[in-house]
């Protein structure tokens, strides 16, 4: 679905700090705090939990593509907890878990981050998560789609719907084994 | 168990069992199935179907644990209901997530593993549900049709994987019903190796020297 995101391009704050020759990737780190986010709260034996704090990551070039919004509202108002206030980064072509909300901390870094999803399961969720329907998921398709309020499944498309603005970062990358 | 006290059970059986598709009905009008209402009511007659399931697989560990045979009157009763929830979840599938798009739904069947077992355990269930009536026992015999009916531990076993293997990360749930299930398996391999070991035992005694 398309949501009015307010924000600015990341690319604007990254500019601000004059990022070393040697930066190669970002990487969003969330707030840990149990008390606000209780499904951090340590579970019986490890269950449905992940590492956290939950970290997301960057390649740089696509933390300063225009399209990837530092995000502080949507529909005309500030974020609502939910949806990751009070900051929280927004990158339309990949996967929504890519998107890391209510962010503390950007680090701008020379190795690949790790990422919260790729560390839970490395075969299923890989560092560039693009939405790609010619790609599945180990477990499910990923070639349709439904958009809360609608009825049918729709196909889903390449990069979202962005391959003209996005498709030239990945030129010679091999999609399918950098999911 | 008197007659009465057998209907008072399997009218609190009809109320328990159906109150989660009740639910549901609510929640639909009152607008209340979440954002994502077609995963949500999938979920819940799932899990409601994978319940009523390991109830019917625990009346006869029961009548072995604590000698309350006249629970396995409900078997029948509680196996139908979750075979009523088994397809109900399978037509949220075809009809509301995929609308009939029998391609995709094939393609799912084949590629992925806990679909294969979950559309398994259905396909078990339906010759079990057909040979459910009295008729059909006396027709079959009463050996033939407790071979067949065997399935169930199949169709249980798949019904659990399929849940197991669905989630996106490690649930306690899918193996809380994993430890019932094996529990409850378990008192039945236990129970049936104490039979033979005591039909045995005489034997061995009197070839004995």
């Amino acid at each position: 679905m398309i949501i009015p995101w307010i924000g600015y391009s990341l690319s604007a704050l990254l500019k601000q700090v004059e990022p070393r020759p040697g930066a190669k990737f970002v990487e969003f780190t969330t707030l840990k705090d149990p008390e606000q986010f209780p499904a951090q709260k340590p579970s019986f034996l490890g269950f449905g939990s992940l590492d956290w704090p939950y970290t997301e990551g960057l390649r740089l070039d696509e933390a300063m593509h225009p399209l990837t919004l530092l995000t502080v509202g949507m529909y005309g108002q500030v974020l609502p907890n939910q949806n990751g206030a009070p900051v929280r980064i927004v990158i339309p072509w990949k996967y929504g878990f890519k998107s890391a909300k209510s962010i503390v901390r950007i680090r701008l870094t020379d190795t690949e981050p790790k990422t919260a999803w790729n560390k839970a399961a490395p075969q299923e969720y890989g560092f560039y998560s693009n939405v790609n329907p010619t790609v599945d998921h180990p477990r499910w398709s990923q070639a349709t789609e439904r958009r809360i309020g609608e009825f049918r499944r729709r196909q889903t498309l390449m990069f979202n719907g962005y391959a003209d603005q996005v498709a030239s970062l990945y030129t010679g990358l091999d999609l399918k084994k950098n999911y | 168990m008197s007659a009465r006290s057998r209907v008072a059970l399997k009218i609190a059986v009809w109320v328990v069992a159906l109150a989660p598709l009740a639910g549901l009905l609510y929640r639909y009008w009152t607008d209340d199935l979440t954002a994502n209402p077609i995963e949500y009511v999938t979920r819940e007659l799932g899990d409601t179907a994978l319940r009523l399931l390991l109830a019917s697989l625990a009346l006869t560990p029961l009548r072995i644990l604590f000698g309350l045979g006249g629970l396995v009157t409900l078997r029948r009763l509680l196996g139908l209901l979750a075979f009523f929830y088994v397809c109900l979840h399978f037509a949220v599938w075809i009809v509301l997530d995929h609308f009939f798009d029998w391609h995709t739904m094939a393609d799912d069947i084949v590629k992925r593993p806990w679909i294969t077992v979950g559309v398994s355990a259905l396909v078990l269930l339906v010759p079990l549900a057909a040979t459910s009536t009295t008729g059909m026992i006396k027709r079959l015999g009463g050996v033939a049709w407790r071979r067949l009916h065997r399935l169930v531990y199949v169709a249980a076993v798949l019904g659990v994987l399929h849940y197991i293997w669905l989630a996106k990360k490690v649930l306690v749930q899918p193996w809380v019903y994993a430890t019932v299930l094996a529990v409850l398996l378990g008192i039945r391999g236990w129970d049936a190796t104490r039979k033979v070991l005591k039909r045995r035992r005489p034997v061995l005694a009197r070839t004995a020297p």
